[in-house]
């Protein structure tokens, strides 16, 4: 048996009547880069949630580092996968420090808040992701890369070997973007922490692909894995017809150093229906 | 240098916590010097220090009438800023106070129906209490009628119910006798300690409990503010501590509207005073409140019963004082961390 870190198989879950995901399977080594890709309402989210306990499973199984997902309480399921959300509304304006200590909350017992090692711990984190001299900063003041990067250092801190990431790096700039993803390619390859990203974007794919760290693209339909592999063999001109319903050109480049490198090129929305 | 800076800074916050530490006792030992009962400094000290030396109506006028009402404001000042605080982080709301999800409402429909059905007396309070815990009840299940209690299905359970019992004590008024309970009724309404003495510290124990309730979970409040779902990714068990400091700020609530009557703006405002002060953690933030509470309380209490020779009822004191000072707050402080995005 394989490392895997995450371990799904026949997966099936329902809003209502509405069947979401259907006999999903799933598998996830440790120490990858897993690029959950799909049209809106196609199930990524209701999996995200699922592996991370937040949607009761009815049908099915997801075994975290060897445990089921279901045996697991919430403290426990947090010091195994950390989350790094989409939109964040906060209300309050923490300091970028409270934020991160944040992370460590399922270290600190039923009751009770952090101590003076959860401090070391996020400031650590802080210096990790390069913006320890934002600790005492009003969580509010900063700008949306300066945000993504202070969720990552929470994630971080929470020390887990799974990080779930759901679209980190919508409303970035290409610069901020392009920070993000470096940073998160460091963390795979220095910690061997696994990261699963629900991403709009095939680029991020073949952006980690050009590193080459240890990426696979999933592309979800339905509420289906509809392939699974490394992102050039993955996405091409037939799946993306198939999964996204649009025409795009796979685009192949050589560099000057002779690798190559794929972009997506889309050309109009697909409107023939079966 | 910087080791330095760092050292002052620290023993300047450790001061200051010590300083709000200390301030409601202060308050309440300068609560006993002050009052329409004429003492000089020197026959308090006495009555204080050397009771079997003075006058019957000295002994009482301090240790019975002054003392215990100084208390039992320190307690509902503190009660009411802790759970004000406590909502505002759980329902991710900077503008909730201690009274939503009905608890004055609630507590105000049970006084007028003790004062009106059953002669008021002793039995206003355990009415007031009993409404009030029913009022958060029904809120709850309103709010789950929509399916999960997700916050703001709560808040509207609240808004809903508070809005029922407000119709409820507008019949409670329109049927009240104009010349005797209506009066009862309005006064109970602006808040007062003028009736406290040591029976009613009965209230400081579902008080006590609420309060505690709310300091054990305050670092979940911040956890809590993120939203279910991140506090669930950050390991929290929401539905428990969603209890735990709804009940508990709702017990805390509870009993101190039930001897004061309600007493509005403390529960909204104290605890922005505290995020000036401290930030918003409420690691900090809930101790922080609790002092600042208290203090302000008994201050407005001295203020309401000196002023004037006939008493006036705290709930107006803590908005006419508390507004200035709040906005000179903001003046200084310039609400610099608050943003609208």
């Amino acid at each position: 048996m394989m490392d895997n870190v995450i371990e799904i198989s026949s997966l099936y879950f329902s809003y209502g009547n509405k069947e979401v995901l259907k006999n999903l399977s799933l598998s996830i080594p440790r120490g990858k880069i897993v690029c959950l890709m799909g049209q809106n309402g196609s199930g990524k989210t209701t999996l995200i949630d699922a592996i991370m306990g937040l949607n009761p499973i009815k049908q099915g199984n997801i075994i975290i580092n060897g445990k089921e997902i279901k045996t697991l309480k919430t403290m426990d399921i947090a010091k195994q996968i950390a989350y790094v959300p989409q939109l964040h509304n906060i209300r309050f304006p923490y300091t970028v420090k409270e934020i991160v200590m944040m992370g460590r909350t399922a270290y600190m017992g039923l009751f009770g808040g952090p101590k003076k090692k959860d401090e070391e711990i996020a400031m650590e984190s802080l210096e990790r992701v390069g913006i320890v001299e934002y600790a005492d900063r009003p969580y509010s003041q900063l700008s949306g890369g300066e945000i993504k990067l202070v969720l990552l250092a929470r994630a971080l801190g929470q020390s887990t070997d799974i990080i779930i990431m759901d679209e980190p790096t919508a409303h970035l700039d290409l610069k901020n973007e392009l920070i993000f993803l470096e940073m998160v390619s460091k963390i795979v390859v220095e910690e061997q922490k696994t990261v699963l990203i629900a991403t709009h974007s095939p680029e991020h794919a073949f952006y980690f692909e050009r590193l080459q760290t240890n990426v696979e693209a999933a592309l979800v339909k339905d509420g289906e894995i509809y392939k699974i592999g490394a992102p050039s063999e993955v996405i091409t001109k037939e799946s993306i017809k198939e999964v996204f319903d649009v025409d795009a050109d796979i685009i192949t480049t050589l560099t000057e150093d002779g690798i190559e490198e794929k972009t997506l090129c889309l050309r109009k929305t697909t409107n023939e229906k079966e | 240098m910087m080791k330095k800076v760092a050292i002052n800074k620290r023993a300047l916050q450790i001061s200051l916590y010590v300083l709000f530490a200390v301030l409601p006792f202060i308050a309440i030992f300068v609560s006993l010097f002050i009052g329409n009962y004429h003492l000089t400094g020197k026959e308090v000290f006495d009555i204080l220090f050397h009771p079997n030396d003075v006058t019957i109506n000295q002994y009482v006028v301090v240790w019975h009438l002054r003392l215990p009402r100084a208390i039992a404001a320190a307690m509902v000042g503190a009660a009411l800023s802790v759970s004000g605080a406590a909502y505002q982080g759980v329902f991710r709301n900077p503008l909730v106070n201690s009274g939503m999800l009905g608890v004055s409402n609630g507590a105000g429909f049970g006084a007028c129906f003790a004062i009106i059905l059953l002669g008021g007396g002793v039995l206003t309070y355990f009415t007031s209490f009993a409404f009030a815990v029913l009022a958060v009840t029904l809120a709850w299940l309103a709010g789950r009628v929509y399916g999960h209690t997700t916050t703001t299905s709560l808040i509207l359970g609240g808004v809903v119910i508070s809005a029922l019992f407000s119709a409820l004590i507008s019949i409670m008024k329109f049927v009240a006798d104009p010349y005797s309970q209506l009066p009862a009724i309005t006064f109970w309404f602006m808040g007062s300690f003028a009736s406290i003495n040591y029976t009613h510290f009965w209230a400081f124990i579902p008080m006590g409990v609420g309060m505690i309730l709310i300091f054990i979970s305050r670092w979940q409040i911040n956890v809590l503010s993120m939203g279910d779902r991140e506090a669930k990714a950050l390991g929290v068990n929401v539905k428990l501590f969603k209890l735990l400091i709804i009940g508990g700020a709702t017990l805390a609530t509870a009993s101190a509207v039930c001897i004061s009557g309600t007493i509005g703006w403390v529960g909204l405002v104290v605890p922005h005073i505290g995020r000036m002060i401290v930030g918003n953690n409420n690691k900090k933030l809930i101790p922080i409140s609790a002092a600042i509470g208290a203090s302000f309380m008994v201050i407005v209490d001295i203020i309401a019963r000196s002023v004037t020779t006939s008493e006036l009822p705290v709930g107006i004191i803590t908005a006419i004082i508390g507004t200035p000072f709040f906005i000179y707050l903001l003046k200084k402080t310039k609400g610099k961390q608050w943003n609208d995005g």
